[in-house]
């Protein structure tokens, strides 16, 4: 059995808006194993991102824990963070938003170098620089240029060379791809695979793209209102979505085949995702859930394996599964 | 089928302090009586450019009309005065914009908003005018409308903003509908929602649709027809099985075959376009797509290929497709 690489415990984060808690994340368990691609979706205000960046203590947890290598890394002094942070790194959505202007890229993909000295001269510095440039597809020439000489694809391989500096073990992809054109998008997905070959990297995959997602995740979580509503490996996944919203998830992505597409059933969500302020207890989904009950009002479904490596969190999955689950609407 | 818009050789280009940017290049479509006609592109394609220049919402200058012509029921539409299309715009034809955050004026009550579009096309007093506001919120399905008109945009969730603006698009029974990226901010559920209202409404309003996407998958499930762009030009066109089952440009091919998709084999790798489309400062001579084509031929550089029909709806612009290429359609660069 291979150990996980990262196990989040029921991790939490909560901000205070004035009018309330917002549970942006609240309550998430999962594994992530050396060397996969772990997907999470969900819409927007979902908490994926704030996920992203909580288990990679960008924000300070409410409550849960985070085991790197067996360590809680919540429990971190700051002193130790900066030595576990290495191994973390993170690339971000906007390309245009997440480069300083006015630096170039050489002293961009450098400044985790610098942070951490990870260097004994100024050659093996730039030789590094380099040597990252090269691996993401760029070459020695851009090194000396400004973020606004280069295109959308071209900057988010900058982000992706600044990741890849201190050779980390674990990236969070906070939606790299959603900004960008899809000829371009397809370049950079296969960048982030062939370098997690070469590499050996793990990849957390935030996108609310599903269609991208099942191409990149071995494993996809999906994620509402700050809830974790099923997970499993991908193919299990889109085969076979047990809970209600993945269902309706999936179903709403149109597929490029006006063949399959007009032959399709669509379920069709009513209304719009509630708002994370002051949730009440209860399954999160339950006010557009066709198949919802009184039961899913008053208690919070458990996260559970209904089958093997497959969790979903919903009262109903069983009859679900089954196929004797009627709607109650 | 009865046309509602014929584009023909149509050029729009913008002057600007490095010279001129050659943003739609004579491209020629028409628009049929409750057709949707898909126009698919990268960013940076004309796509838009065309569809503000059928509003003449360009700003002028910068923006000129290099060419062509603008049917529209058989009238062109560039030659109209400011004070004539005022009274096409909004009202024979309408327009809804990607962003719904930023196109309802925040300061203002969602019913004032329609209640003004109201008044200006259609010559009702205030009351009919308000009461009109609110069947048109019921109409696109916004629930509780009577209190809803009643309330700012920023209590409105993003999908429900989009309705509002279908809602502002459909007060006058347009005969074209023109929707650029209406969906692209919105979540896929709600996506869903958006665009079957649209078909519904299509289907009620006797409404042809003009729809701006990047998302193929949005092509394939809407439209009866797509125009595929690049670089101001228009590289392939035809009915939308055609175009999916048989795209005959490689750059569409290569669109079809960079998006995953939710039945495709994990294993199999996506397919990159290479390089970024050209400059339209200096738009190339010949086949704008040369740099990143993998079939990319000598004439290609330096002739731009002519139309190649592959049945009377179906054509597209490349060299493979000439007649005496036939027999050779494997090139090489």
């Amino acid at each position: 059995m291979v150990e996980p690489l990262i196990s989040a415990r029921n991790i939490k984060k909560h901000f205070d808006v004035g009018v309330g808690m917002l549970k942006a994340v609240d309550g998430i368990s999962f594994d992530i194993y050396p060397g996969e691609t772990f997907g999470l979706v969900g819409e927007s205000g979902c908490g994926k991102s704030t996920a992203g960046r909580t288990i990679i203590r960008l924000y300070e947890p409410t409550d849960g824990e985070l085991y790197f290598n067996g360590k809680n890394v919540y429990k971190l002094s700051r002193h130790e963070m900066q030595e576990v942070r290495r191994n973390f790194q993170m690339i971000f959505q906007d390309p245009y938003a997440s480069l300083n202007p006015r630096m170039t890229v050489e002293e961009i993909v450098g400044e985790p170098l610098d942070i951490h000295k990870a260097y004994k001269s100024q050659k093996q510095r730039h030789e590094r620089i380099i040597e990252l440039l090269e691996l993401v597809g760029l070459s020695e020439e851009h090194a000396n240029r400004f973020p606004h000489e280069f295109s959308g694809g071209q900057r988010q391989r900058v982000g992706i060379a600044r990741a890849l500096a201190l050779n980390p073990k674990f990236i969070v992809c906070d939606e790299p791809i959603s900004a960008l054109d899809v000829s371009i998008q397809a370049q950079v997905v296969n960048l982030l695979k062939d370098l997690q070959k070469r590499l050996g990297l793990t990849y957390l995959f935030i996108a609310h793209d599903l269609s991208m997602v099942r191409y990149i995740s071995d494993r996809v979580g999906v994620m509402y209102l700050g809830h974790m509503m099923e997970l499993a490996n991908s193919e299990e996944l889109y085969e076979n979505p047990i809970h209600p919203y993945t269902r309706a998830l999936l179903s709403a992505i149109p597929i490029p085949d006006p063949e399959i597409q007009r032959n399709r059933h669509r379920i069709m969500l009513e209304g719009d995702v509630p708002s994370p302020i002051n949730p009440k207890e209860g399954c999160r989904f339950v006010d557009r859930c066709p198949y919802a009950v009184q039961k899913c009002r008053e208690v919070t479904p458990e996260f559970e394996e209904i089958s093997e490596k497959h969790f979903t969190a919903c009262h109903r999955a069983g009859e679900i599964m089954r196929g004797t689950a009627k709607t109650t609407k | 089928m009865e046309k509602v818009l014929e584009i023909k050789e149509l050029a729009v280009s913008f002057k600007t302090f490095f010279g001129e940017v050659e943003a739609v290049r004579g491209i020629s479509f028409d628009v049929g009586r409750k057709e949707t006609v898909a126009i698919v592109g990268e960013s940076g394609c004309g796509k838009s450019v065309t569809a503000n220049s059928i509003m003449q919402l360009l700003p002028m200058p910068p923006a000129f009309y290099k060419g062509g012509q603008i049917l529209f029921n058989g009238q062109d539409i560039i030659k109209k005065t400011e004070k004539e299309m005022q009274d096409i715009r909004g009202n024979k034809i309408s327009m809804v914009f990607q962003d719904p955050m930023t196109s309802l004026n925040p300061t203002m009550r969602v019913g004032k908003q329609i209640v003004e579009g109201i008044i200006k096309h259609q010559h009702l007093n205030r009351e009919e005018a308000e009461k009109k506001a609110i069947e048109m919120l019921d109409l696109v399905s916004v629930p509780q409308p009577e209190k809803r008109v009643k309330q700012f945009p920023h209590e409105f969730s993003g999908g429900m903003r989009q309705r509002v603006m279908i809602a502002l698009a459909m007060v006058s029974n347009p005969q074209l509908l023109i929707a650029d990226e209406p969906t692209t901010a919105l979540d896929v559920t709600v996506q869903a929602q958006i665009l079957e209202l649209m078909k519904e409404l299509q289907d009620k309003m006797d409404m042809s649709i003009i729809l701006i996407t990047h998302d193929l998958g949005i092509v394939a499930d809407m439209s009866d027809k797509v125009v595929v762009m690049y670089a101001g030009q228009i590289l392939e066109q035809g009915l939308t099985d055609e175009i999916f089952a048989n795209p005959s440009h490689p750059y569409t091919r290569k669109l079809l075959a960079s998006v995953p998709r939710l039945d495709m084999d994990r294993n199999e790798s996506l397919h990159s376009i290479e390089g970024t489309p050209p400059d339209l400062y200096i738009p190339p001579k010949g086949c704008p797509f040369y740099d990143r084509c993998d079939n990319a031929m000598k004439i290609c550089k330096d002739h731009m290929p002519d139309k190649s029909h592959h049945s009377n709806s179906h054509y597209s612009h490349c060299w493979l497709h000439h007649e005496l290429a036939k027999s050779d359609t494997e090139g090489s660069k």
